[in-house]
């Protein structure tokens, strides 16, 4: 069962389209659309912004896309609501590397 | 079927109004929400609320689960004899309260047999799963055996959970805090509904000489005071096999020593680096040959560390 499994890092290097994105992430295409817009999805080079079907977004969307959506359900927020909580997680996350990184370097 | 007091999770009385049991979970799931807190239990206690809250909040649910009386949590304990026959003909020993609960209400006056939802396609659940790896398992890349409560449904049409062992292959270059996605290996979907996805969320455990800061890794090596004043050649142990590297003369403890491609691979493009932090040690217990050449040595020179800490003299 494991050999054929596809696995998917979900980091900046690989990519999603934006119907997997929405079947994974569990967020409407309104919501989508406005995140987008509020700018908590970057679009791949190379979209046509009036052709969503040319949409790319690298695979760490459907991290952050699952995290909104959970968000939205949980605490009853609506897109900008969600885009403000992301924004501060991305710099707890951002925070916790650097300490991680300096605690790296303390001596024992 | 184990009793779960819905009450007690979320702190309220049984007779509270549906505004108190939403302001009790809003304030709980503040607390407890794994993107908010850091706490080790949290996930657990939040799952706990969020499932007495999906029950309390709707009040047909609410009023089915007051007909359950009120038992002790964890007590097993028989639902109303009339509801065997309405929904779980084949019985309620190994049915979870919150399974129960997600099929009641959703198309009223159905009850929550199987028969309901024939006619719509349903997607599998999603999984979440913490995978802890060894430091040497996420650099070569491992197959992890992961036990999950899927659940099936059975030939009364009622879901049940039943552990089920899923295989995965987690290739080199995951670390700390990756997440991975595996579409498709999640709980089976109904009426021709897709499987919902697995999702590995990666922990390393610590290792006992190298800390890990992404795809860098760090390793403390200690250093004699003369090695560090006169530089010296040291075999260090890397992930894969021992190198030599060279100290230069006056080495300072803090110092990093950067090398190159040694950390946890990537799984795309270069691995990461490993860096040597110096630590200059002294040592615990010299004998009275060795003071005696430390006195001379202090004689000697005129190194003086605290320089800069001297009056009138810029830092």
């Amino acid at each position: 069962m494991s050999d054929d499994a596809i696995l998917q890092f979900l980091d900046e290097a690989t990519e999603v389209a934006m119907d997997e994105l929405l079947a994974a992430s569990g967020l409407a295409r309104a919501e989508l659309l406005e995140l987008v817009e509020l700018g908590v999805f970057d679009l791949r080079p190379g979209a046509r912004p009036a052709d969503q079907a040319s949409w790319r977004f690298s695979s760490r969307a459907i991290r952050l896309g699952r995290r909104a959506a959970r968000l939205r359900d949980d605490f009853g927020l609506n897109a900008p609501g969600m885009a403000l909580a992301l924004a501060y997680l991305d710099r707890i996350e951002a925070l916790e590397r650097r300490l991680r990184e300096l605690e790296c370097q303390l001596l024992r | 079927m184990k009793y779960k007091d819905y009450y007690a999770v979320l702190g309220v009385e049984r007779t509270a109004s549906q505004d108190d049991i939403k302001k009790a979970y809003r304030r709980l799931a503040r607390k407890y929400h794994p993107d908010v807190s850091k706490k080790r239990d949290a996930e657990e206690r939040f799952k706990e609320v969020a499932e007495a809250y999906e029950t309390l909040k709707d009040p047909e649910k609410r009023a089915a689960y007051d007909q359950l009386g009120s038992h002790q949590a964890g007590q097993e304990f028989r639902p109303p004899p009339d509801w065997e026959t309405r929904f779980s003909p084949g019985g309620f020993e190994d049915l979870d309260l919150a399974d129960l609960f997600a099929h009641f209400g959703a198309r009223p006056g159905r009850g929550f047999s199987g028969r309901r939802s024939a006619d719509f396609a349903i997607p599998g659940e999603d999984y979440e799963v913490e995978a802890r790896l060894s430091l040497e398992d996420a650099a070569r890349g491992t197959e992890l055996a992961l036990q999950l409560a899927m659940p099936e449904i059975g030939p009364d049409g009622v879901r049940r959970r039943s552990p089920k062992t899923v295989r995965v292959r987690v290739p080199k270059g995951a670390t700390e805090g990756e997440r991975l996605r595996i579409p498709g290996r999640g709980g089976p979907g109904a009426n021709g509904g897709p499987a919902g996805d697995l999702y590995l969320d990666i922990r390393l455990e610590p290792h006992p000489l190298f800390r890990v800061s992404g795809h860098d890794l760090y390793l403390e090596l200690p250093l004699a005071p003369w090695e560090a004043v006169l530089g010296t050649q040291v075999e260090i142990p890397t992930l894969d096999g021992r190198i030599s590297l060279s100290v230069k003369p006056g080495a300072k403890s803090g110092q990093k020593l950067r090398i190159p491609g040694r950390g946890l691979p990537r799984p795309q493009g270069a691995g990461g680096d490993l860096y040597c932090v110096l630590s200059i040690v002294t040592p615990p217990d010299p004998g009275e040959r060795e003071r005696s050449l430390y006195r001379e040595l202090a004689a000697a020179s005129h190194f003086d560390p605290r320089r800069h800490l001297k009056k009138g003299e810029p830092a």
